[in-house]
């Protein structure tokens, strides 16, 4: 599904080097956890992966589905199957959220040789869709996250995953911001979604979530490498010692 | 390149040659006024290259191409995509009222203004003195007031609640001439209309339309006004209104510009009365090395008043976007709330927009505020459209479609709004 090789990326900007070296490699229907603490690159990872500019691969492959995917627009990538979860999802004021999701919906399936759905299909799959994540009907009426609160707007990110049917999901830190309940109902629909053909790479900081969302391989990013992997007893252990050990061990200064 | 005093002479010369030939009859007061009109141009002349007022659009870049004087034949019939809808339909060729309807409304006047200096003299003969003696609006508007043949008068009578809009088609243009119309419309005491124009695409042809919309809004009168251009682009477009408002009148003003080459709209309001309320807005896309200049004066010399303003832009291709908004409060106009907000993007580096909102407050208990924004698309937003499969040009359209949304919202009229939606997206999606 996805093949990580030795990727180094920097800010374009100034050239700082976020990820140094990083390896990683999803097979189909597996879920794979990243933890890290705050800016050692998890979300530099994930916006180089869908394709966000402002970072440059300075070295290594990403294949993704046999695809070069490093050779890819952000777009054709999305197409292809690839959905990131942000961190912060952008509000889109004046863009109704069935326009928005008419539009994308509809460029996957043409990408894909299929007619665009009809209103009546596209209807009934937005209040599936929505039902799975309980987002409230009256958010599809509005603009695409504008006004949402912080739990809205990671649930609507959801919501847009489902819609899509993605090969591989990145989801970034889809549960900081939700609250216990929320937190349940997001993993549950996570679940749902979970599939043989389809992959998750999430991406937090706690490891409350994995309990709901039981991942396959835990990884730990530090200062942009990945330098351990475990099972979800990992997690576990990071939640009581912190990265600390694992900076020592590494030799990673804090 | 002409200089401005050859402009001035050549138009002064077409008038004596063409109209000085009007009988000197002085009891005919349409001819007189013209006449003043034309003394009031030759003495004040063209705004000058050091003119604040036409900074960013000197006149000689209007007449780099002098057009034609002489009308020659008026283009065939253009589309008129609001024909059908519910309301009163009226059409003119090259600025004159072409086919006045049969059935009019009880309380609805439609006439020529020469017609209506007969039967309304009182409210036209002001309207006259004011634009012929040059004391109000520019030397684009003495202009008109010199040669326009005739004018289009619309009256609402007091009490008449219209409830479906006028529409005026301005069908039919010579594809290169100078045309120069003015409309009056008042709107009597407790009386409710709503005028929509529009200038549909007229194809080739260096048409320059160079006219006067004067607006006089009555006690708790209540006028709505919207104009569309689309016209082509070689087009060019001095559009100059002035409203004057009194006691607990509301107008509104809704300039949507989506064509032409150099568009030049002058909205000028007077609030002249207690409790008024008045709207300017406007939309414009400006698209292959084209100029759009909005110019707009609130001018508010009475208490108690609220205005608010909302001007947007989208400029791409070497085009020019001006917006200079002035929100005057006199030493009497005291509890006034006016707001004002231009927001433009500039879609590349041959392009620009150049913003000057102005406050003039000489009142001290006033609440106003003004903001303008110059930028270009959101890129976080175009990544997050595009990180869903949207391709760029369709996520570009979308954004834009939805930047341009809050004017178009303002349109009371779902048909209109479809239509100009639809145009906007085919616009920038080319
Ligand atoms: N576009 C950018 N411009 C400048 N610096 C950036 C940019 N993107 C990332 N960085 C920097 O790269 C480092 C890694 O950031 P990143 O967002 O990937 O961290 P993270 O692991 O996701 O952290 P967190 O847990 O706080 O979300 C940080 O120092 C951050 O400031
Ligand atoms: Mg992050």
């Amino acid at each position: 599904m996805l093949d990580i090789k030795n990727l180094h990326a920097s800010i374009e900007e100034d050239g700082t080097p976020i990820l140094k070296g990083l390896n990683l490699s999803v097979k189909p229907g597996e879920v794979h956890a990243i933890m890290g603490p705050n800016g050692s690159g998890k979300s530099t990872l994930a916006s180089v992966l869908a394709g966000r500019d402002g970072y440059e691969v300075t070295e290594g492959s990403v294949s993704f589905e046999g695809h070069d995917l490093l050779e890819m627009e952000a777009d054709e990538r999305a197409r292809e199957g690839l959905f990131l979860a942000f961190q912060y999802p952008v509000e889109l004021p004046g863009v109704s959220m069935s326009n928005f999701l008419k539009h994308a919906v509809n460029s996957t399936r043409e990408h894909q040789g299929k007619d665009p759905l009809s209103a009546t299909d596209f209807l009934a799959l937005m209040r599936e869709n929505a039902a799975l994540v309980d987002l409230d009907p009256a958010l599809k009426a509005r603009s695409v996250n504008e006004g949402f609160s912080g739990g809205e707007k990671k649930r609507n990110e959801i919501f847009q995953l489902a819609m899509l049917s993605p090969r591989l999901a990145i989801l970034d830190e889809t549960d900081s911001g939700l609250d216990i309940d929320a937190l349940r109902v997001v993993s549950a629909g996570v679940n749902k979604l979970r599939q043989p053909d389809r992959s998750f790479v999430v991406i937090t900081h706690y490891q409350r979530l994995l309990e709901y969302i039981v991942p396959d391989v835990v990884h730990v990013l530090l200062d942009g490498r990945i330098v351990q992997s475990g099972g979800k007893e990992l997690a576990i252990d990071l939640e009581e010692k912190g990265y600390d050990w694992l900076r020592e061990e590494t030799g990673v200064p804090a | 390149m002409n200089s401005l005093k050859s402009l001035e002479t050549t138009f002064i010369e077409a008038f004596d040659k063409d109209l000085g030939l009007l009988p000197s009859d002085t009891a005919d007061v349409w001819t007189a006024s013209r006449r003043q009109a034309i003394r009031s141009f030759a003495d004040a002349g063209f705004p000058k290259r050091k003119s604040e007022a036409y900074k960013y659009t000197p006149v000689t870049k209007w007449m780099s191409e002098p057009p034609a004087l002489q009308s020659s034949k008026p283009v065939s019939a253009l589309h008129l995509p609001f024909s059908a809808l519910e309301g009163v339909h009226l059409k003119t060729v090259n600025g004159q009222l072409s086919s006045p309807p049969d059935h009019l409304p009880t309380g609805l006047t439609i006439s020529t203004l020469r017609a209506a200096l007969e039967t309304h003299p009182e409210l036209v003969r002001g309207h006259l003195d004011r634009l012929s003696s040059g004391s109000a609006g520019d030397a684009f508007s003495t202009l008109a007031a010199a040669f326009a043949p005739d004018g289009l008068f619309i009256h609402v009578a007091k009490g008449t609640v219209l409830d479906a809009p006028i529409y005026i088609h301005h069908a039919s243009v010579s594809p290169d001439a100078l045309v120069q119309p003015r409309m009056l419309v008042t709107a009597a005491e407790n009386s409710e209309a709503f005028v929509v124009e529009h200038l549909p695409e007229t194809g080739a042809g260096a048409v320059f339309e160079n006219r006067i919309v004067d607006v006089n809004v009555a006690r708790r009168a209540r006028l709505r006004h919207l104009v569309v251009y689309e016209r082509g682009s070689q087009a060019r477009f001095v559009n100059s209104l002035h409203a004057h408002q009194l006691d607990e009148s509301v107008f509104s003003t809704n300039n949507i510009t989506l064509g032409g080459a150099l568009v030049r709209n002058n909205l000028h309001v007077v609030p002249d009365g207690e409790h008024c309320e008045t709207h300017l807005n406007g939309l414009y896309i400006a698209q292959g090395g084209s100029h759009v200049d909005n110019h707009t004066l609130v001018d508010h010399v009475k208490p108690n008043c609220f205005s608010n303003e909302l001007f947007k832009g989208i400029v791409e291709g070497g085009s020019t976007g001006v917006f200079n908004g002035k929100v005057m409060v006199r030493q009497d106009a005291q509890k006034i709330n006016a707001y004002q907000s231009s927001k433009s993007i500039v879609l590349d580096d041959t392009s620009h927009v150049y913003a000057k909102p102005e406050l003039e407050i000489y009142a001290d208990d006033v609440r106003c505020s003004h903001g303008a924004t110059t930028g270009e698309l959101d890129d976080d937003a175009l990544f997050y459209l595009r990180s869903r499969g949207i391709p760029p040009r369709q996520a570009r359209v979308i954004l834009l479609e939805a930047f341009a949304r809050d004017v178009v919202e303002l349109i009371p009229l779902d048909e209109v709004r479809t239509y100009l939606n639809t145009r906007i997206g085919e616009l920038l999606a080319d």
